[in-house]
């Protein structure tokens, strides 16, 4: 036995030695895991797929529903159908009793404009919209009213007139969409009726009208062929404003509408552009080319336009929900109501708050966003990073959608914008 | 010494459980598994697990827990879509209409550009902005300002009679006892105070409580704090904004437009805690107490609409013995050389849109 294993120190490992691991048993309490993570991951699958299952339905329905209200033939009965109409589209102004506002909206309710006229005369009024003094139960008012042309179809217009002439002032008939229809046709392109004074000479038996005042003098910076070119074709290396903005100044999804915002507030976001306060790389390249005097011209261009809505709800938003938090607020969330300080119907309120109707809803939305998430923070007071914080993604939508909805704001009258472009806008009598 | 060699181990699956105990391990496995998963849903139920483990039920409690505390003790009044399609309700949305816009649907009785929501913010709804909700039950009650038992109607006549400065209104008056103003008003609060007790003064009444600031207030600082805060809205001489027809947007704050000297408004200590718990809209609690007080000061200390008790040959001085001295006002003071309580020539006043004119204002 003389083996080297012999001499080996017997204390030593056996060299052949190979580690290995007995078999053990797993401990129970893996397994209890294990089994309780699959069939939760069961029950996760199964509740996943039934709630897919369930918002499958409800947007069918959603799409069934937005298919009923857009079909020419609609089974809801045209009142209710026109009073929720005239709530979401005219009340702003008019008020839900069709009160008006005292010096400012005439009344519809006993209108005797409205008893003369007719739903005829509302629809007229609808397409086209007023920009001059009109006479409402003896009462002159300094009328700037949106057209609906581009926010309304035949049927919702017909839906309307004939509630406001019905419910408000005791007509007994209403109008068809057929004849709006017509109506459109005749109207179709034409300016905002400038004042009762020519309404009355299109729709006869109307009450007294005030006389037509002398046509808004030309403005000079407006027609200065330096703004022309910058608009339509651009200067230098600068592209064209219409080239994004478009060519009435409507804009499209996430590039603004322009028509119709406070002068002050386009100057402004072009400052702010041109010192890097709002960031946007292509609004920076433009805005830093423009001279001061380019800027003020450019703003009182936009500022005096009216131009039809191209905005439609493009974000599957909750009109209702959108409505409601335009008109009245979520104070529970700590949000006032957009027209509290965008004014009734979202004209806007020269100088700081610019309008909000008509706007495409992907830029209403995007911007909500960019204020809650900070990446646009140039408003007053920090006002608006507040409320883009405490909507959520489905509050910007509804609210990006309803905005979208609306008439597009009535211009600033040209006569104004002298005063309004005044850093301080003192109101008292300049109106007129 | 035994020397174990791989190969000299049993094989792994000698001592293989049998039979049985497999089954009796698989029947332990599941059963402990289907116990902890109704366990950790029982957990989940009884809102026992951590935060972090749950996503949305965090989001929530967290979102309550912000709420601060009290505002969970804070009535919500009825939503709108809630007023009934009745009589009654027509009444309730005339009042609410009132409400709103004040100069339209009371006309004959309002004598400036405000209305009640300007001060009762949300149509009357929001805590500590002197809700409706928060009023109606506590009347009728004995006021020390008329030194009589108030119903509710007496109330809203002193609001039409001082905050609404029914003395430059068309008919030169609050609404007469017995209007319609009343009766819709009163509609429209008694629905908004559905499901509170009566004579209970519910949290959330009033403008809040406001504590005293540790300076004294000073116009000079308040006009800073205007300039930055509040100008932006309500305009840098304090005479509000109007939209493109004319419409108020933005209140006027002082000058022939807006409360008159005898609207509790004009009292610092009352302007003071509305500013605090409400200015700037939608940014309540911005301003400190200090800068609130100062602001407050400096808005009260401008001119205004004459007290409408302040009739005949009543001057300000027996004016501030008769009703002001109580109370933390500029009344009967001399401020930048004018004595503030005389008001405005009565022309001034109804020059603005009052009737037929709509020129602005």
């Amino acid at each position: 036995m003389m083996s080297d294993k012999m001499k080996q120190d017997p204390r030593l490992p056996d060299e052949t030695f190979e580690p290995f691991e007995e078999s053990r048993r797993i401990p129970l309490p893996v397994y209890w895991i294990a089994i309780a993570l699959a069939i939760w991951g069961v029950i996760m699958l199964v509740e996943t797929s039934h709630s897919t299952q369930v918002a499958d339905k409800e947007r069918a329905a959603q799409n069934a529903q937005d298919v009923t209200a857009t079909a020419p033939v609609t089974a809801e009965p045209a009142a209710a159908q026109g009073h929720a109409l005239f709530t979401a589209n005219c009340a702003t102004c008019h008020g839900d009793l069709g009160a008006g506002s005292t010096g400012a909206v005439p009344p519809l309710a006993k209108s005797d404009l409205v008893q003369a006229g007719g739903a005829e005369a509302v629809v007229r009024i609808a397409l086209r919209g007023i920009d001059g003094p009109i006479a409402v139960n003896g009462v002159t008012y300094n009328g700037h009213m949106p057209n609906f042309a581009s926010a309304l179809d035949d049927k919702q217009l017909a839906a309307i007139s004939s509630h406001v002439a019905t419910s408000f002032a005791g007509a007994k008939d209403g109008i068809e969409p057929t004849k709006v229809a017509e109506l459109r046709k005749a109207d179709a392109g034409k300016d905002p009726w400038a004042g009762g004074a020519e309404l009355a000479s299109a729709i006869t038996g109307l009450p007294a009208q005030p006389a037509r005042p002398a046509p808004a003098p030309a403005m000079a910076a407006t027609q200065s062929a330096d703004v022309e070119t910058l608009v339509k074709t651009g200067a230098g290396y600068i592209w064209a404003c219409a080239s994004c903005h478009g060519d009435k100044g409507q804009g499209m999804e996430t590039t603004p509408r322009l028509a119709g915002l406070p002068a002050a507030y386009i100057a402004k976001q072009l400052h702010d552009f041109q010192q890097g306060t709002r960031f946007n790389d292509s609004m920076a390249y433009v805005a830093k080319a423009l001279s001061e005097e380019q800027i003020q011209a450019l703003a009182a261009h936009y500022a005096v336009m009216r131009a039809p809505s191209t905005a439609r709800p493009s974000l599957k938003g909750d009109l209702a929900r959108g409505e409601q938090i335009a008109r009245e607020g979520d104070w529970s969330i700590g949000v006032p109501a957009c027209f509290t300080c965008h004014g009734p119907s979202g004209f806007g309120v020269a100088p700081d708050f610019p309008a909000l109707a008509a706007q495409h809803p992907a830029y209403t939305a995007r911007q909500l966003a960019m204020w809650a998430g900070g990446s646009r923070h140039n408003s007053p007071l920090g006002l608006m990073a507040g409320i883009g914080k405490a909507l959520n993604d489905v509050d910007r939508r509804a609210v990006a959608d309803y905005l979208a909805s609306l008439a597009p704001v009535p211009a600033t009258p040209k006569t104004e914008l002298a005063a309004i472009d005044a850093s301080i806008p003192v109101s008292e009598g300049d109106a007129q | 010494m035994t020397r174990k060699h791989p190969s000299d181990l049993p094989q792994p699956g000698a001592d293989k459980p049998s039979r049985g105990q497999t089954t009796v391990r698989v029947i332990l496995a599941v059963g402990g598994g289907l116990a902890l998963v109704v366990l950790g849903s029982l957990v989940v139920d009884f809102g026992l697990a951590p935060s972090w483990l749950t996503g949305q039920k965090a989001a929530r409690s967290t979102a309550a827990a912000d709420g601060e505390g009290e505002k969970a003790k804070l009535f919500t009044p009825p939503d709108e879509s809630a007023i009934p399609d009745d009589e009654f309700g027509q009444s309730v949305r005339r009042g609410m209409a009132i409400f709103l816009d004040t100069g339209t649907n009371a006309h004959d009785f309002v004598g400036n550009d405000l209305s009640c929501s300007n001060c009762h913010l949300d149509a009357g709804r929001q805590a500590y902005s002197a809700p409706m909700w928060a009023a109606y039950p506590v009347y009728p009650k004995y006021r020390s300002k008329n030194k009589m038992v108030n119903t509710m109607e007496d109330r809203i006549k002193g609001c039409f009679t001082y905050s609404m400065n029914a003395q430059a209104s068309p008919s030169g008056g609050p609404p007469p006892y017995g209007s319609d103003v009343y009766r819709d008003l009163q509609a429209y609060f008694f629905w908004m105070s559905k499901g509170l007790p009566t004579g209970e003064k519910p949290e959330g009444a009033g403008f809040g409580k406001i504590d005293k600031p540790e300076k004294e207030p000073s116009r000079e600082r308040g006009e800073a704090v205007f300039a930055a805060n509040c100008a932006v809205c309500h305009g840098a001489d304090g005479q509000g904004q109007k939209d493109i027809n004319g419409k108020v947007v933005f209140p006027p704050l002082w000058g022939p437009r807006s409360y008159n000297w005898g609207a509790g408004m004009h009292k610092v200590d009352a302007a003071a805690a509305f500013i605090k718990h409400n200015m700037p809209l939608s940014q309540p609690g911005k301003l400190s107490t200090q800068e609130a007080w100062d602001v407050a000061a400096f808005v009260d200390s401008h001119p205004r609409p004459k007290d409408p008790r302040q009739v005949g040959d009543i001057t300000v001085e027996d004016g501030l013995k008769k009703w002001h001295h109580s109370h933390d006002g500029f009344y009967g003071q001399t401020i930048d050389g004018v004595l503030l309580g005389t008001g405005f020539p009565q022309e001034s006043q109804a020059a603005a849109p009052a009737a037929g004119d709509n020129s602005g204002g």
